[in-house]
Parts: structure tokens; sequence; C-alpha cells
């Protein structure tokens, strides 16, 4: 009797989570296609190390840009706060020794800060603001490091292994991960973004200063983008990225909205992107072990973002919210 | 119960008093030396037609808008106006809003506390969710609303959502005073405009239940709530305060208090402009049993050319919908629209019933104008083939500047030069040149809705006498308002709406006997 009644709760919270999360329905589908069509690949430890590999760089790149666009705007600068930030530890290595890795969250606060300052103050739509952020970031690293790649020594400690076959990366990112869940889902500051992203004007009516909120909120996602980026610096490869790859600032956006955070803002977050970046890892994974050649999975992510796009905007019109 | 009996004792106490309040927004003297008294216990009715400057006012009590000049009394000493919905709270006033006021995404818990989490519910550990939710359903319970408390505010009924904003209102008062007492004022900003009949007796029930122990100030435009349920009503008119009436000791009829609204001035003028009506012609649109699930239903009447109908009634009565319907704007499921002998599809967007002869014009210049182009601009958008050059297809300037020039100086737009920016021109200079550009296109049918929203009376004559002038050129007009004399001044026949179906279709002359100017 006993054992019945906690089977149906666990049922109703299953139940109740892939409500809320639709995307639960996609990763278990997925996850089994693969399993079958490529059973001995698929689930080696192999491909569990790789694949977790492919959920840090995505998970830690999402996790700033997935607060933003909570207030239905978007973050695009965490790419080149990844590059600038370690090519100046490049840069300083020299001078400061392995101190100077704090450079990176430091680059990511500041510009955080300067973007939500702008963005708010000066009414930049903030696609186009992080975007040239990005860009100028981009120059300046191709001007610093003339184009080549430089090895930077001494931070091998962040990728050394600990566990067999859990990558430390991984490690290291769960607490930033859980921190940026607990800033969302458990405190003020993460249900003003929600209400920010839902009713704007509402939010200021309820005497709450939208602005101030914007620049902190910016400011979070800088400092996340800017701690993530420690690890992958030494994740990524331990050297100054080279040139800027589209799929780096692509890809994270992809898992955010296959996560189920609506474009508008207003609800969503770290927690849902965490599924997005899971799903996004197996279909990856699955593509890559699949005799399709590369050019042929950047189409598909191509196809994937579009249909979450669709998707998503569907589900927030049933809500009855206006796209903007 | 000791505490309705203390309040007995000092029935009449101030609890809000503030004098000279204006405010001016660009050119617009939004409020102008307005002052109000709200007693302990008080039920107080703000009144006036759209622009008058209530919402305005009541935006400066709960420190939204602040005033250029004003007095704050409290305790017999001028204090400073509060600088955000927060220190209102602290002084006991807080807000339900019109519209907007509902933040759809959150939850019902964290709507209630939304802005007051510092009152006790922040810990180093995150908001303290269970005590929210504990006091949440306290308050939810005290207010009779059946909802859970970790609903989502989108899954909830309009009027459940109105009561939980109150609810909020109530709480944000209580959380930021420290002493808990019960001289607190809730501002209502329109509060039944989305509701329908029944849920806004339930709610104005609600409301004098609660005036035990709280006052409240009832922006509203529906004369039958201010009838039954007020104490005392305040009638703003052009930012000005008109009148004051003490419902309890005064006989006031209805009558009085919409011609106190209008205000006489504007019916004599109204009285010149009356024409008789032109004869009338062929048939120029026919509407037969048009029907949309939940806004109208079986729509019959026919506009002949040189005629204006007006539609007319309450609030919620399905009349815009009926105009946006035939605009194009909205969709309908049933029935027939014949456009000059054409019939016309139900999913027609607005620029193919545009191109068939029916053009829409609203009194809100937010969407008839683009605010950063210049006049000329504006005029010749909508007129775009009457400065285009016939071979090649190109602009011509010159007819631009011609066009807009004659325009200007036809209705009599008050501006330095054409190519003035329409932003920096006032309220009713604005409306003008949205009229203007509907006078040169001059299409088959017109269709107005709130042609005169919020604008100015000598402006609002001037507007008149263009659209009186149109339909003697033989433009056809369907008119959609709020303001009775408005039709009167406009319309040969009306056609009377209730939830979304024709009542009547009566003479101008009957019409006035009806609403009795």
């Amino acid at each position: 009797m006993k054992l019945k009644q906690t089977l149906s709760t666990i049922a109703a919270f299953i139940i109740d989570l892939v409500r809320k999360n639709p995307v639960i329905i996609i990763l278990v589908a997925l996850f089994l296609l693969f399993s079958i069509l490529y059973s001995e690949q698929f689930i080696s430890p192999i491909n569990l190390t790789a694949t977790l590999r492919q959920f840090v760089t995505l998970m830690l790149f999402a996790t700033g840009p997935s607060i933003i666009m909570i207030i239905g705007s978007l973050d695009l600068s965490f790419v080149g706060i990844w590059m600038l930030g370690s090519t100046l530890l490049w840069v300083l290595m020299p001078y400061l020794g392995l101190v100077s890795i704090l450079v990176i969250p430091l680059l990511g606060v500041t510009t955080g800060f300067i973007l939500g300052i702008i963005h708010t103050k000066g009414k930049i739509p903030s696609f186009i603001l992080t975007l040239s952020v990005l860009v100028t970031y981009w120059g300046v690293t191709s001007m610093l490091t003339k184009g080549h790649p430089n090895v930077v020594r001494g931070f091998s400690f962040i990728t050394a292994r600990l566990i067999p076959r859990i990558p430390t990366p991984f490690i290291l990112s769960i607490p930033i991960i859980a921190v940026a869940v607990f800033i969302v889902t458990k405190t003020k500051f993460g249900t003003y973004l929600c209400a920010i992203g839902s009713n704007e004007e509402g939010a200021r009516l309820a005497g709450i200063p939208v602005d101030w909120y914007k620049i902190i909120a910016f400011t979070v996602s800088g400092a996340f983008s800017g701690v993530g980026s420690m690890i992958l610096f030494q994740h990524l490869g331990g050297s100054t990225p080279v040139v800027f790859n589209m799929n780096d600032l692509v890809r994270p956006l992809v898992a955010i909205i296959l996560g189920g955070t609506p474009m508008v803002g207003g609800s969503g977050g770290p927690q849902r992107t965490i599924l997005g970046v899971i799903t996004f890892s197996i279909l990856y994974r699955g593509l890559y072990l699949s005799p399709l050649i590369p050019q042929v999975i950047d189409l598909v992510v191509g196809i994937v973002l579009i249909i979450a796009i669709v998707l998503g905007s569907r589900s927030i019109q049933l809500k009855g919210v206006d796209i903007k | 119960m000791n505490q309705a009996g203390s309040s007995n004792q000092n029935y009449n106490q101030t609890l809000l008093e503030v004098r000279h309040v204006t405010k001016t927004f660009g050119s617009m003297k939004a409020l102008d030396d307005v002052s109000i008294i709200v007693k302990r216990n008080e039920v107080i009715g703000v009144v006036g037609e759209n622009g008058a400057g209530k919402t305005t006012l009541m935006k400066t009590l709960v420190g939204i808008h602040e005033p250029e000049t004003g007095e704050w009394i409290s305790n017999n000493k001028k204090v400073s106006f509060p600088k955000g919905p927060r220190e209102a709270a602290q002084r006991g006033i807080s807000i339900v809003y019109q519209e907007k006021g509902v933040i759809p995404s959150l939850q019902v818990y964290q709507f209630l506390f939304l802005g007051h989490e510092n009152q006790g519910f922040c810990s180093p550990f995150g908001l303290k969710k269970k005590s929210m939710i504990r006091e949440a359903r306290k308050i939810l319970a005290e207010f009779d609303i059946k909802c859970e408390e970790t609903a989502y505010m989108f899954e909830l009924p309009l009027a459940t959502q109105k009561m939980i904003e109150i609810a909020k209102a109530v709480l944000s008062i209580r959380l930021e005073q420290n002493i808990q007492s019960d001289d607190s004022i809730i501002v209502l900003d329109e509060p039944t405009a989305p509701l329908t009949i029944e849920q806004r007796q339930e709610l104005l029930k609600e409301i004098c239940r609660m005036k035990k122990n709280t006052s409240f100030i009832f922006v509203t435009h529906i004369m039958q709530e201010v009838m039954e349920h007020m104490d005392r009503v305040y009638v703003l008119r052009d930012g000005k305060l008109v009148k004051h009436y003490n419902m309890t000791n005064e006989k006031v009829t209805e009558e009085d208090l919409t011609e106190v609204i209008i205000g006489h001035e504007l019916l004599r003028t109204q009285g010149e402009a009356i024409q008789e009506a032109s004869l009338f012609g062929t048939t120029v649109l026919s509407v037969k049993e048009l029907s949309k699930k939940g806004a109208f239903y079986n729509i019959t009447f026919t506009l002949n050319k040189g005629e204006c109908i007006g539609i007319f009634g309450p609030e919620g009565s399905g009349k815009s919908e009926v105009i946006k319907a035939l605009a194009g704007i909205i969709a309908y499921d049933s029935g027939s629209l014949t456009i000059g002998g054409l019939k016309a599809k139900p999913r027609d967007s607005a620029h193919i019933r545009l191109s068939n002869g029916v053009g829409y014009f609203s009194g809100n210049t937010e969407i008839e104008l683009l605010h950063d182009w210049p006049i000329r601009k504006n005029i010749s958008l909508l007129n775009i083939e009457k400065i285009t050059t016939k071979y090649p297809k190109l602009l011509s300037f010159r007819k631009e500047r011609q066009l807009a020039q004659h325009i200007t100086k036809e209705i009599r737009i008050k501006t330095p030069s054409i190519n003035t920016i329409v932003s920096t021109l006032s309220g009713g200079n604005k409306q003008k040149v949205t009229v203007g550009k509907w006078v040169e296109k001059s299409p088959k049918v017109l269709l107005l809705e709130d042609p005169t929203k919020g604008i100015d009376v000598g402006s609002r004559a001037d507007i008149y006498e263009t659209i009186l002038e149109m339909k003697k050129k033989g433009t056809s007009m369907i008119l959609v308002g709020d303001d009775p004399k408005e039709y009167i001044t406009l319309c040969d026949r009306i056609i009377l709406m209730k939830k979304g179906v024709i009542q009547e279709i009566i003479s101008r002359t009957k019409f006035m006997e009806v609403v009795k100017l």
C-alpha cells in the first residue's frame, strides 16, 4: 500500500517535471535512439567522457547568457570574454604568475557591468551591443596574439584527472552551475528578473528599479562567463584562441533555447539550460558517431535551432503573452 | 473588533490630503492645481473623460510620477511626495493598476510579495519560500480568493487576477508599515474595465465589505458604479478639478454628473456643428449577421453614402471589436460584409480593406503616427500613390511638400513648418496630423475609433469640423467612442449595443433623448 503511494507520488513528480520541461521527452528519445543505433559506441565509457566534456563546454558558455535571456535580452559577449580573457592571461602570465588567471573573471564582471550600463542608460538593443563587444574583443585578441596560438603553461591542474572517466572541469563546473541555479530560482534577484522579463512595465509599477536590476543581471552574466572561462581556457586547449568559431557562439544559444528559456524572457534560466545542454550534447555525440560527414552536423544543429525557436514561441503564445 | 471601534470614533479623520498638484508632460498639462482629501472608511470616486488626468493623479499619489508643484499634508505638516511605490506603501497608500499590473509568468505567491521581499522574507539561503506561501495562503483566504498559491498568474481568470492585485496592494501596506494599523488607502484605477458585469458586481460587493478597514480611491468610467457605491466624487476635466460631490448629502443625478464630466462649453459648440443629414443615396457598406465568438453576434446594418453611423454601448459591449472586424484588424467568424458591392473575406487584412475603400482611423496617435518622422512624411505615407510620378514610378518630393502644405493649412495644424518632427507637437496637433492624412486619402468608408481620444476641447472642435466636412463630400463613416456628445455631433443614426448584440438602431434625435442631452 505504502509502496503504491510512493510510486504514484514519484509518477506525479515525473509527469509534472516533463510537463514543465518538454525537452526531457526529446532527451530520452534521442538517448534511446542512439543507444539502439550505435549501442556499442554510444554507451561506452569513452563516449561518456566525451559527452561530459561537451557538456562542460556548452554549460559554462551558456550559464551567463541564460540569465540574461530571462529578462528578454541577449548576451553574446561570452565568447569574447573567453577569447580576450585567455589572451590577457597570456600577456600577464610572465609578470604576475598564476594569479593572473583572475584577469578572466575580472574582465567578465567589468564587461558585464559596462554592457548593462550602456544597454539601460543608452537604450541600445542588447543583441547588437553585445555582438559588437564580441567582435571588438575578437579584434583585440587577434591584434595581441598576431594570429598565433600561444600556449600558457601552469594551469594543467584544471584538467588533471581526479576521478577516472570523469573530466575534472566537469567537477569544477558543478558549483558554478549550482550557484547560478540558486541565484535564479531561490533569490529575490531571480524573481525580479522573471518579473522584468514577463512584464517590464508592471515590474516598474511594482516599485522594482528595473534598470538597476538589468545592470546587475548583465554583471552577473559577465561574472559567470568570466569564471566559466577560467576553466574553459584550460579545458579547450590551454592556449590563446586564434580564430573566432561561430559554433562557440551558436551552440550555447541553441542549448538555452532547447532547454526552454523563451527568447522573450519571463521564465527559465540555467536550471532549464542544464537539460538543454544535456540534450544537445547527446544529439551532438550521436551525430558524431553516425556515418554523417561533419558538415552535415552543422546543418542539423541549424535545423534544431529553428525547430526549438518555433516550438518555444508557440508555447509562449499559448500562455497569452504577446511576442514583441 | 477593537480596531473597528476605534476607527468609528474618528470616522472623519483625514488620511490623505494633497493640495495644488500640477504635472505637465511636454507641453501638455496633465494636472492643473488639483487638491483632494481622503478620509477614513470612504470610497472616493474619481471620474472624468479619457485624458482628463485621472491616472496621472493616481500615479503621483503612489510616487510613479513626481509632480512639479503640490503639497502633501500629513498631520498638518507639509511633506514631500513619495519617491516610489514602496515609500507610498509606508505611508499607507497602494495602487491597483488599470492594466499592465499583472506579471503573467510569476507564481501567485511570488507576485503577492513582489517588491516587498525585504520585509522578512529574505535570508542568506534564498527567499523563504515556505513562509511566503504560508502568508500568501492566509491573505488569499482572507479575501476569499480561490486559487493555488503556486499557480501561475497567466493561468488564472481575469477577475481572480484583479482580486489578487487588490490583495497584493493591501499586503504591501501591511508589510511596509511597521505598526499594524487600518489607515490604509487602496487606489483602484478602473479595476472593473476588463470584467464582466457579474464579476464587476462581485468586486464592488467585496470592496464595500472591505470599506470597514480600508479607504478606497476608485477611478472609473461607469456611472452606475459611481452612483451606487461612492461616498464622494471628484470630477476631473482636462487636468482640472471641476467639481466635487458628496454623494451621501447631495442629491446628484447621473445626468448632472455626465454633464459635468463632459463640460457645458463643448455642448454649445456642438449644437452649432449639428447639421442635417445630407440626402442618402447608394449603400456603400452592408453587414449581415456578422458574428465573432465572445465578442459580437448577428450584427446587421447598412451604411449609405455620406452617412455616419455610431455604435454606442458600454465598455465591453463589443463595439470596438465590430469596428476592428470591419477594418480587418481582427477576423470575424461568420456573416457577410459587402463593401461597394464586393463581398469581403473574413480574414482580409487591413491593407486589403483599405484598397477596397475602408479606412480605419484611431484616436490613438501611438499607432497612427510615426513619431520621429516629419509631418509631411506622415501625411504622404498613407497617400504614397498621390506623390508618385507616373513614369518612371518615383517619389516626387515637390508633390509631397505641396500636399502637406495644403493639408496643414486646411485643417489648421499649428506648426512652424511641414518638416517639424511629429513627436514635438502637442497632443491636439498630433491628432490633427492623423486626421489630415485621412482627409487627403478620403476613403469611401472611414471607420473612426475614439477619434478625439485625450485631446483638448479646442482641437476637438477643429477635428469635428474637418470630419463633418469630409462627410459632406460623401465619405461614409462609422464611429465608436465613449462620449455621447461625439455621437450627437457626428452621427445620423446610432446603433445601441449591449453584450455583443444590437439592441436598437435609432435616429440622432431619439439618441439625444436616450442619453438625455
